[in-house]
Formats: C-alpha cells, structure tokens, sequence
C-alpha cells in the first residue's frame, strides 16, 4: 500500500488532494449510513463505474488491489452463514469493498507529495504543541522510502538463514535487523544533515 | 589449509529459467563445472545473483534444476546443506549472532552437530583461520574485513562441497582482499566468484560471461574476460544506465 500512484494517467489525477479526500470522507460516512443491500449493490455498482471510466487498464489495476481483502470476505460469510443472516453478510463486503475502493481510487491517483502537503496541512494545529509541520513531512517521507529498505534488508538476513538451514528463520533475525536500521538511521541523518536538516527552513 | 573433504562438487546447471514481475532474469542456463575456481562475470542485472541464489538452492528455477553430486539443490534441503554453502556480498546482511563463535556455531547445529561438537568445530576452524582467539569476541567490535572473514569461516566450517560467493570482497581495502583471495585459492572445494574485479578473476581456471540471463561465452580467463572488457567499453560508451532489457 506504500506507493500505490497509478502510472496510468486518469482525469481523478487532476482534481486537487483537498476536494479528494473531503469526498472520500463524505462517501465513507454515507457507506455507512445505508444497511440496505440494494443501496451497497448500486454503490458498489457506481465505484466499479468509477475505475471502469478511465478504461480497462485501470480497472483491472483496480480490482487486483481488493484482493488482499479475501480473509475478511471468508470470515464475515462464514459468520454470517452460522448465523443464517447472509444478506447481512453480503452488506457488509459490499460496503468494505466499496469503502476500500474508494480510498485505493484517491491514493492512486494523488501525488505522494501532494498528499503529504495535506497531512501536514491538517497537522498544522499540532504546531501549538511544538510539532513542526516540516518534520512531519519528511518523516512521512522517510517512512515510505525506507521501509521497502528494511524489507529488503530482513530478507537478506532470511536468506543468510535459510542458506544453513532447513529450518525457518526463527526470530533471531529481528535482531540484526534491528540493528540494520538503527544504523541505517544514522546513516540517513547525516544525509539530511548534508543538505540543511529539516528545520533550517521555518514554514 | 588441509581440509578433510566429503567430496569435490560437481555442479550440474540444466535448463534454468527464472522470470520475476514478468521480466525473464535467467533463460535456459546450463553448464557444468566439476571442479576449481569458475569466475562468473556480467552486467549488473544480468542475473548473476539470481543464479547464484538458484545454484545455492535458495531460490526455484521456473524451469529446469541444479544438481550438486546428483541432489536437487531446491528440493533437498538437508543434503543441500551439505553439499553447497554462499558467501553474499555485505557481512552485516549475513550475519546474524552476536558473537563470533555463535555464528559459526549456527550452520554447524543445523546441519545436526550438537552443541558441544558444533562449539568444538566452530573453535577449530577459528584456529586453522589463526583467529583462536576470536571465540567470544562480539562481531560489532570487528572490521568490515575481520566480518567478510567471520562469514567465510561460518560457511567453510560446514565443510561444503561448492561454494558460490557473490562479489564477496565489496568494499574492502587491497590489502584484505590481497589475503582473502589467497585463501580463496588455497580452497579445494568448487568454487563459483561472481565478481567485478575483473584482476581477481585473472588466474581462475575458468570464467562464465552471463549476459541478459543467458550465456555469453565460457572458456578461459585469457579469452573471456579481454571479451567481456572490450564489450563493456563499447556499452560504457553508450547508455550504461539504460534498463538491460531495452
């Protein structure tokens, strides 16, 4: 879910990040008001037409992002089946792929960095507090690049196991992977120090 | 450096086909190498490391399989163990215990010693390496050269009968590499180095150009790797930062 920006060009990727994001909550909030199945189906149904509207590409991009999602549809029917209340079932993975949907569709189609703007936007009241917005900004930032990193980095160490192992890693790799980041942290310091820190500017 | 081997391995590659996000990174990879030092050399991205993981067992080809003395590196775990170790490029990304000893200690109760034979192993192959003394040391107090060493000593006290090292002497000073080579040429089991240094590879007894996942050319370092030089000026001149595959 990182870095879900759409390289296929949409007409959502002009609409501002603020008008965006206003409506995802907006349409959040309705998903949840209605608990009739014919109002999730014809919501859901529009959500579909909304990634369907920039043509096929992107709505199988789409479609390919709800998939995570199938442990909690297995669950939720399930339940639903021991209780014998299906339709209840069917309302409610209907309102979470819609609501999931709607969320991918905003992400997908925002720059990172507008998006950053506006969660440090939203921070700005925080600034009572102490928080410099700046500092939110590049952590949000730093974040995002370095966790693929680190990702990488415990596979390796998964992969120094399992080359004198026939067992799984066990947690003893969290260790060194911890002590990867740390590093890795420093590292990244000096970097940012290097080009001005992050509050040399006051904005 | 007298070592008592199980065998000298011989490495069957047949057939190897390996795609990722639908980019074929290995295409029908086969050759055979039976013993001595074999250099594999090539582009970054051209899936020398994705072979070495495939060669180590780490990895499923696609298609086709590795065979080390007759075992599916991939499907047979346990005797894979025994029979191929991997040196990777960066000891901080390989090592994973605190301590010298426990490291070395690691792939030895694996492959089934117990604790104090693996302990009295580990302790041995310190001492032929001229680091007795280095049991308990913790590795956070060793040198980026003194770490390649713990690594190399951690997979040759499991006594393999390949080892396939992937650029294994990145960053070091010439003086380290000078003695780490030395040991390397010292070493009886099968040795597959990928490397980029090229002056390293001079007096192998063999080097494998591998070029957009497939083989390029196989023979002796007098011939492949003067070959191998003169393309990558050419591509040097070019574009060498363009994706491989365009």
């Amino acid at each position: 879910m990182l870095s879900l920006t759409s390289p296929i060009k949409t007409g959502f990727h002009s609409v501002p990040v603020g008008p965006k994001f206003a409506s995802l909550m907006i349409a959040s909030i309705v998903l949840f008001i209605n608990n009739t199945l014919t109002f999730q189906a014809l919501a859901f149904g529009f959500v579909l037409g909304l990634y369907l509207w920039p043509g096929t590409a992107f709505f199988s991009v789409g479609l390919k992002m709800l998939w995570p999602l199938w442990p909690f549809v297995l669950i939720v029917f399930l339940w639903h089946l021991f209780t014998q209340d299906t339709v209840a079932g069917v309302v409610i993975v209907l309102r979470m792929f819609s609501a999931v949907a709607v969320a991918n569709l905003v992400t997908m189609t925002s720059r990172m960095d507008d998006l950053i703007g506006l969660v440090t936007w939203a921070a700005t009241p925080l600034r009572r507090v102490g928080l410099k917005p700046r500092i939110l900004a590049v952590s949000i930032a730093l974040f995002i690049r370095f966790l693929p990193v680190l990702i990488e980095k415990g596979a390796f160490l998964v992969e120094s196991w399992r080359s004198r192992s026939t067992k799984r890693a066990s947690w003893r790799v969290v260790v060194p992977m911890a002590l990867l980041a740390l590093d890795d942290a420093e590292t990244v310091a000096e970097a940012l120090r290097a080009r001005g820190g992050v509050d040399l500017v006051d904005d | 450096m007298g070592q008592i081997l199980k065998s000298i391995g011989e490495v069957s590659i047949q057939g190897v086909s390996l795609a990722k996000s639908g980019r074929d990174i290995l295409n029908r990879i086969s050759f055979n190498v039976t013993h001595g030092r074999v250099g594999l050399i090539g582009r970054n991205g051209s899936g020398k490391s994705t072979l070495a993981r495939v060669v180590c067992g780490l990895i499923k080809p696609d298609q086709g399989c590795v065979l080390i003395d007759g075992i599916d590196v991939f499907k047979d775990r346990h005797q894979a163990l025994e029979k191929v170790g991997i040196l990777f490029q960066n000891p901080d990304h390989q090592i994973i215990f605190p301590t010298v000893i426990e490291e070395i200690c690691f792939g030895l109760t694996q492959q089934g010693q117990s604790k104090d034979t693996a302990r009295q192993m580990a302790q041995a192959a310190l001492e032929k390496f001229g680091q007795a003394g280095w049991a308990e040391r913790s590795i956070s107090t060793l040198s980026q050269g003194q770490r390649h060493l713990v690594c190399l000593i951690s997979v040759l006290a499991m006594q393999p009968a390949v080892i396939v090292m992937d650029e294994p002497f990145t960053g070091l000073d010439r003086p380290t590499t000078g003695k780490l080579t030395q040991i390397l040429r010292e070493m009886q089991q099968t040795v597959l180095h990928i490397s980029h240094d090229l002056e390293a590879l001079q007096d192998a007894d063999r080097v494998i150009w591998i070029e957009q996942g497939k083989l390029q050319m196989d023979g002796a370092p007098n011939v492949v790797l003067p070959a191998y030089m003169a393309a990558m000026d050419v591509v040097g001149g070019q574009d060498a930062f363009a994706d491989i595959t365009d």
